[in-house]
């Protein structure tokens, strides 16, 4: 209990510390914001108007609480490149379909990868498992975007199972949507699923050498209730830490994706806003992705903690 | 599981056998990507297990004398290929025994205990499950009728709270514990032939002969044969009715314990038998070492959630060494003995009271020859370090270390080699030249021959003696080892839990020990000879 | 010389395949790339209307763009930029990461501790995503890139070397040189990171494939190299509008890519497999 308090606690101090450092990072470097606001043609006076009227004159200090004060009321100001739209508007209009992106790719690597895995384990040296770490290897070593250009050109050009860069609104053609979702998710799920069963399978493989499996075998045990009873309990473990980067890939790989599918998601808001410097834009984004990230990791050592009896305990 | 169970009294002419290999001589692949190049690691080993003896199987590394129980068991590497022979398990050929009835056999006619009850036991499943599995895989019993019977295997192997051991985690126990459990996971089916290979080898002396008394107690209630794999002579003498001395792949000598390790026949076993050399010289009488009530702690560095933690692990020793003079240090671990090493080096400075030396710091030589020479680099540069200090040429330098390598018993190519070419015994003398390469005259010796083979031991403690008698080297020769530290020692101190037990001559020490604590060390560890 | 080429014959006999696979690919791509950076058999810019989106033939190996350049010229070019984002991005990562690993792992303290933290959230996230913040702060182009890539490597190189000096800073030919009286900046260099040095490889060689992947990314999404500087990334993303006419414009491209980041993975697992063996 002591230790998911602490944990908590660590979280929130490290999500502040992000707030903080993005914040000020945003704040020193060059580039003005009322000039990206106002364009470049503006004159002096409307600038000097323009920075009073956004607070640019204040102390970071006090800039800063005003804009944490907002954003905890889930207020990030309003966006420079469109104007009189709110930052949050953005955000929430783009979020769904990127949560449905991640959601289908993360559904799409479990489905695949287990059982992937323990076939690569169970014909171990056989063909099979060559066959699969060979396209293992080279799934790896496939940039994400230059999977979703594959597959657009061999789902969408040449086959015609969907339409590139028509994707239908998740609101008017739910499962049309879904359906299109499919490939960018597939794009986004191949290079992972590609690790997360050469991460699984080297799990396994370390654990059969162990001496306890040898203990197991001397009791008479075969080699499937050896796999199943004892290695697997064991291998299982530190696929729950592993999870946790997949997870951050997987926003990672959604962002490209989106670029990739034409998909409004909040990894192209992200993008356009960098291009266009739409900082407060920028920030809420960065802010919101890290603390994405951070706070599947705590959840992640958290789990850990429940599940390995040998970290349980002390 | 046969009815024949009950200890049948076994005349001379007509033994009665439960285990009789002839024969067996099996190869491995030297390399595994060359599967037909192959050595030959059990060269036609022949010997019997009579029904309800313990059969003691000594051998250095590389005796093969492992490889001959997991022959029996069925558990070979797959590479590993029997070439010749037979393994007669009452009735039944196990070599080229279908892979099924071979499992039948496991754990339920035959099984076996390993030296390292940490790893050897399932980290991620409770005591409880583990012993009961062998049950679930060979009776058909009821699951109240298989509890039953794992807690009273628990219970009989000594261990107390068995409620609350059989829902804890192996890393929960202590290492006898562990250790316990583990015999109580291979004797819950009641088995034949139990096979302990080096099973009290991890353990600390005392834990150890526990373990031996409980395993003969087994035996004696319930008549199991058992096959003792060690490398100590000591341990093997104190379990076995029969001993197997085997070297090289190959069966020496073998016959009752008290003929075979009393009056040996073969020159091997007669070199294993020896006991360490004798030390014959005197101290000087001048303090090359005095420490006064000194106390050292642990230190457990910085952490930013933890409050800096001392621990305190040697209480207030006083102990004064001369110049000449080896000195031995005997305890169990955690008794504070390589701490006291690592304060006299400097390697830890968290201590209080008074240390002085009368010349330089103690140079030291290690336990494990495999880390001790750093892997990178050959064994010419590793010992120029030692030469750092000194304003030599480069010319000068590499004379000196080559005739420092002479000194220790090696040849002038061994400046060329690498440490992993080198095998344990031609490490430590390395180690032992680096030490005096620096021009140092005393030597902490930290269990530097306790990872050595016997054969190998004797030799480096000869080395250590020569080096002491041509140059006066003064030695601390710390060891768990009571039997070595008699003759090669001149006085001997005893440690416990970080505070000085007694420090007397070895001789006094062993003839008329003052505490209990060393009666109970002496007792343990059955010094004979 | 020949002595030299005996020993290298005998210890390449000795590396695993994954390894001698790899430094084949990368060696031979790496020529190839510098070749190109002062010979094509085409021009990389100049244009020419007679010649667009020629298929791969005998005269453009792998066809021509919509402006009629030859494919393989741009991307063959186009890949030194890519070898050399990552070597710079590598260096600064090295060389940083050694420093503070080595400083950090050996002497310990609170330093360390800080220093650890702040690594071990960085390195929870996805380079990818990194590069894409640090591009957030910095602001696009190539020199911003570079640094972006090479800040967010310190910390993997950083981790390797401090787990690398935690474990042998114990070691006993580590204690042995302490008590050798050898100054620690001279047991960090000449005594534990020899010792490192396939661990130093395996994470370069990571580095490597990681800083190909993320600066193809970066410059894909618009934001790393710019023009007129040939990009793999960005001819990718250029060549998506043709993907239907002329296929073979982003299939060159993307499998020079895959086949670069390829050479880099194997070896790194190979070296993590030599590795393996010596423990």
């Amino acid at each position: 209990m002591n230790y998911i308090v602490k944990k908590v606690l660590t979280l929130i101090i490290t999500v502040l510390a992000i707030t903080i450092l993005t914040f000020v990072t945003f704040t020193v470097i060059p580039g003005d914001a009322a000039v990206a606001k106002a364009g470049v043609d503006a004159s002096d006076e409307q600038l000097e108007a323009l920075r009073e009227e956004m607070g640019l004159n204040d102390s970071i200090w006090t800039r800063y609480t005003r804009w944490i004060g907002g954003a905890l009321k889930g207020d990030f100001g309003y966006s420079y490149q469109y104007n009189n739209v709110t930052v949050s508007y953005l955000i929430k209009t783009r979020l769904p379909v990127t949560l449905m992106l991640a959601g289908l790719s993360l559904l799409l690597i479990i489905v695949f990868s287990i059982p992937l895995s323990l076939l690569a384990v169970k014909f171990r040296g056989g063909w099979i498992d060559h066959v699969i770490s060979g396209a293992n290897q080279v799934a790896m070593a496939i940039p994400s975007f230059f999977m979703g250009i594959l597959i657009t050109f061999v789902f969408g050009l040449v086959l015609k199972w969907f339409q590139p860069g028509n994707f239908p609104s998740p609101s008017e053609n739910f499962w049309g949507s879904v359906g299109y979702l499919m490939f960018p998710a597939l794009t986004v799920a191949i290079p992972k699923i590609a690790m997360t069963v050469k991460f699984l399978r080297s799990s396994i493989e370390k654990e059969t050498k162990e001496d306890y499996v040898r203990t197991a075998k001397s009791k008479g045990n075969d080699e499937q209730r050896i796999l199943y009873v004892h290695v697997l309990r064991a291998a299982l473990i530190p696929v729950i830490t592993f999870i946790a980067l997949v997870l951050a890939e997987i926003m990672a790989g959604s962002i490209v994706a989106e670029q990739v599918f034409t998909l409004n998601g909040i990894g192209r808001l992200l993008i356009t806003s960098i291009s266009a410097r739409d900082y407060p834009v920028v920030e809420a984004i960065v802010v919101y992705l890290t603390s994405v990230v951070v706070v599947i990791n705590t959840l992640v050592d958290i789990l850990y903690q429940l599940i390995d009896p040998r970290v349980r305990v002390s | 599981m046969s009815e024949n169970r009950s200890t049948t009294t076994v005349n001379q002419e007509a033994r009665d056998i439960l285990l009789s290999i002839r024969d067996l001589t099996v190869s491995f692949p030297i390399r595994d990507d060359e599967p037909e190049i192959r050595e030959t690691i059990l060269d036609h080993v022949s010997f019997d297990i009579p029904r309800g003896k313990v059969v003691g199987v000594v051998g250095e590394s590389g005796s093969g004398k492992s490889m001959t129980s997991l022959a029996i068991m069925g558990l070979l590497r797959e590479t590993a290929r029997i070439e010749t022979g037979s393994i007669d398990f009452d009735g039944i050929e196990l070599v080229g025994l279908d892979e099924k009835t071979y499992r039948g056999l496991r754990g339920d006619e035959l099984s076996m205990i390993f030296q390292e009850p940490m790893t050897s036991l399932n980290p991620v499943m409770k005591i409880g499950p583990q012993v009961e599995e062998t049950l679930q895989l060979h009776t058909k019993f009821s699951d109240a009728e298989i509890h039953k019977r794992a807690r009273e295997a628990l219970e009989n192997v000594g261990l107390e709270d068995v409620d609350e051991i059989i829902n804890q985690y192996p890393h929960q126990l202590s290492g006898g514990q562990r250790q316990r459990v583990m015999i109580a996971q291979a004797m819950v089916n009641r088995p034949q032939l139990l096979i302990a290979d080096e099973a009290t080898t991890a353990l600390d002396t005392i834990v150890q002969a526990r373990i031996l008394d409980l395993l003969r107690e087994i035996h004696e209630k319930s008549g199991v044969s058992i096959l003792f794999i060690s490398h100590d002579l000591n341990v093997i003498r104190r379990i076995a009715d029969e001993v197997v001395v085997m070297y090289h792949g190959q069966v020496v000598e073998s016959g009752t314990t008290s003929e075979v390790l009393d009056h040996p026949k073969e020159a091997y076993t007669k070199t294993l038998v020896q006991h360490a050399p004798d030390v014959d010289t005197l101290a000087s009488g001048h303090p090359i070492l005095r420490m006064e009530h000194v106390n050292i702690f642990y230190d457990d560095g910085f952490s930013l959630f933890k409050k800096r933690e001392k621990e305190q692990i040697v209480k207030d020793l006083t102990l004064t060494m001369y110049k000449g003079e080896i000195l031995g240090v005997v305890g169990e671990s955690g008794s504070g003995k390589s701490t006291i090493a690592k304060v006299l080096t400097g390697l830890n400075t968290c201590y209080d009271g008074l240390i002085t030396f009368a010349e330089d710091r103690p140079q030291m030589v290690f336990q494990d020859p495999m880390g001790s020479l750093n892997p990178a680099h050959k064994i010419g540069w590793i010992m120029t370090e030692a030469l750092r200090g000194q304003k030599l040429s480069r010319a000068e330098k590499k004379e000196k270390v080559i005739a420092m390598l002479h000194a220790v018993g090696l040849e002038e190519s061994f400046y060329d080699r690498m440490p992993r070419q080198l095998s344990g015994g031609q490490r430590q003398r390395i180690s032992i030249g680096l030490c005096l390469l620096t021009g140092c005259g005393f030597l902490i010796a930290d269990e530097a021959v306790s990872a050595l083979d016997v054969t190998v031991q004797s030799q480096i403690l000869e080395l250590l003696l020569d080096l002491h008698k041509k140059h006066g080297l003064s030695i601390l020769f710390i060891s768990h080892d009571l039997n070595l530290v008699r003759h090669f020692c001149h006085r001997v101190a005893v440690l416990k839990d970080g505070e000085l037990v007694e420090c007397a001559s070895a001789e006094e020490l062993y003839r008329d020990p003052k505490s209990d604590y060393t009666k109970a060390l002496l007792a343990a560890s059955v010094a004979k000879g | 010389m020949k002595k030299w080429f005996e020993n290298f014959h005998e210890n390449w006999r000795h590396l695993n395949r994954k390894l001698k696979i790899g430094v084949v690919l990368t060696v031979v791509m790496l020529l190839i790339a510098l070749i190109s950076q002062f010979w094509t058999p085409y021009s990389t810019t100049a244009m020419d209307s007679s010649r667009v989106m020629h298929s791969p033939g005998l005269l453009h190996w792998m066809g021509t763009d919509n402006f009629g350049r030859d494919v393989w010229s741009r991307v063959t070019a186009g890949s030194g930029m890519t070898y050399l984002v990552a070597g710079l991005t590598v260096l600064i990562g090295f060389v940083f990461g050694v420093v503070i690993g080595s400083l950090t792992g050996y002497f310990g303290g609170w330093l360390d501790e800080v220093i650890m933290r702040l690594n071990d959230m960085l390195l929870s996230f996805p380079s990818v995503l990194l590069a894409l913040i640090f591009i957030s702060f910095l602001g696009k182009g190539t020199l911003n890139i570079v640094l972006a890539l090479g800040l967010l490597f310190i910390p993997s190189f950083a981790r390797i070397v401090r787990s690398e000096m935690i474990r042998y800073k114990e070691r006993d030919f580590v204690r042995s040189a302490r008590i050798l009286k050898i100054s620690p900046l001279r047991i960090i260099v000449f005594h534990i990171l020899p010792n490192a040095r396939v661990s130093l490889l395996t994470t370069a060689a990571i580095g490597f494939n990681n800083a190909v992947l993320a600066e193809a990314s970066m410059s894909y999404l618009g934001l790393g190299v710019q023009p007129p500087t040939p990009s793999l990334g960005r001819m990718l993303s250029e060549s998506q509008s043709y993907l239907f006419n002329a296929p073979w414009m982003a299939i060159g491209c993307g499998v020079w890519i895959i086949l670069i980041i390829l050479g880099f993975s194997l070896i790194s697992d190979g070296l993590k497999e030599e590795g393996g063996d010596e423990q």
